[in-house]
């Protein structure tokens, strides 16, 4: 029963067909799984270049760098980030895209911010919009 | 592991018969001449299928004049008429329909023509390889863009000149496409623009062709069967002409930054069709909605 529930809401919602970072992706990242940071991630594409933003708001971090090479469906980017004690450190962030064709792929890979390593899982969110 | 492997492949094999009951035919020319032409929803498999002939029936042309069409009908004003006379019933028969060689016009691009940029021939690829596993299309959602023009039930043209409007209806799902003809009327605004499956569109006649500019496509559906990826950005130039009773010729621009490196082009022709689309005298749409008959969901366990 449980399973069927989860295949209509499956079916209900709408992928984004276009290119596949664009959207709106949540998840966290962390050294471990008891150390977890959340994470919202916006990405666009405006025909050239990949922008975007990671956590929206008042200590959001602008994208920069950011590639996508479709031969593995690999992602980089790279972004300044602000540590407790106001530090900038650039963080590389690298990943892969899995579930491709889901309405609910997943980004997963590593968050390097200065000497700190940590993983991430992103998930797309669903379009509900128009 | 190998067990996993032999459950998707089996999943990509079920969906993809389900789907689509005509195999991929790369040979097939002229989509739209294929008498008794049938697919699933959508004709046939990938981007270069032109339907296949046989079986008759259901979508075929039906009690077609023998001996060649007769010439293209025009109203009492001179403008050519897209749809029905007085005294001949039908409708156009879109079951299949490409736009990359070999299907359709002889013009039209091979795939490895297609100016595909690096993540839009990868994603294509990537689908092909699925099967089709992930169109929405087969989950109900809209046929969008020039693949209104690809999936059966049928399709015909309301036009009302003294509203300056004319309407496409599509059998599939029952949708319609309104494509404003006011002279001078332009596109709202990017900001203004709701991303829709159908877009907003415009047209206007160039002799005897109606020409049709939309733009404010959303991203949610595959805009040719196979999966060609398109962006927000997809803006389309279609060219509707009727060039004798039997055939609509349909040719089309892609221009979409986002997708592509360049405007490209291609088309089809589309059959009329005498009888209603199981072959019975009649040559009327009828009701079809793919909500009422879904069964592919289930077979889905690979997303």
């Amino acid at each position: 029963m449980l399973r069927a529930g989860l295949l209509v809401t499956c079916i209900a919602v709408s992928a984004q067909e276009g290119h596949p970072l664009v959207g709106s992706w949540h998840g966290d990242r962390g050294t471990g799984p008891k150390n977890r940071t959340d994470v919202t991630l916006i990405m666009d594409w405006d025909g050239t270049q990949i922008t975007g933003v990671v956590n929206p708001g008042f200590e959001s971090m602008k994208l920069q760098n950011a590639r996508l090479t479709p031969k593995d469906w690999s992602v980089h980017f790279e972004l300044d980030s602000k540590d407790a004690a106001g530090k900038v450190a650039r963080c590389m962030v690298d990943g892969k895209i899995d579930r491709l064709g889901s309405d609910q792929r997943t980004l997963t890979g590593t968050w390097l911010c200065g000497n700190v390593k940590q993983d991430f899982k992103l998930t797309r969110d669903r379009d509900y919009s128009h | 592991m190998r067990k996993g492997l032999f459950g998707v492949s089996l999943v990509v094999a079920i969906v993809a018969v389900s789907m689509w009951s005509a195999p991929f035919d790369a040979q097939t020319p002229a989509a739209g001449a294929q008498p008794g032409a049938r697919g699933g929803r959508d004709g046939a498999v990938g981007d270069q299928g032109g339907g296949r002939a046989g079986r008759g029936g259901r979508g075929g042309r039906g009690a077609a004049p023998a001996g060649p069409s007769k010439p293209t009908p025009r109203w009492p004003d001179g403008r050519v008429n897209l749809s029905q006379v007085p005294g001949v019933k039908g409708f156009w028969n879109v079951m299949t329909g490409s736009p990359i060689a070999p299907a359709g016009l002889p013009g039209n691009l091979t795939l490895d023509q297609v100016p595909f940029q690096d993540w839009s021939r990868a994603l294509y690829e990537y689908r092909r390889q699925r099967g089709g596993l992930d169109d929405p299309h087969v989950r109900c959602q809209p046929a969008g863009g020039m693949r209104f023009f690809t999936v059966p039930n049928g399709m015909e043209f309301i036009d009302q000149p003294e509203l300056q409007r004319i309407f496409i209806l599509d059998g599939e799902n029952r949708d319609w496409r309104r494509i404003a003809m006011e002279p001078g009327r332009k596109h709202p605004s990017e900001d203004d623009l709701i991303p829709s499956y159908f877009g907003d569109s415009i047209g206007h006649w160039e002799g005897d062709t109606l020409v049709v500019d939309t733009v404010g496509f959303n991203e949610k559906f595959w805009f040719i069967r196979g999966g060609l990826p398109h962006t927000r950005f997809m803006h389309l130039i279609e060219r509707f002409t009727r060039i004798n009773f039997d055939t609509l010729r349909y040719q089309v621009t892609i221009d979409d930054k986002g997708a592509y490196t360049r405007p490209w082009s291609g088309g089809w022709d589309i059959p009329w069709q005498y009888t209603n689309y199981d072959g019975s005298p009649g040559g009327e749409i009828h009701e079809y909605f793919c909500i009422d008959n879904e069964r592919d969901a289930q077979h889905f366990a690979g997303r």
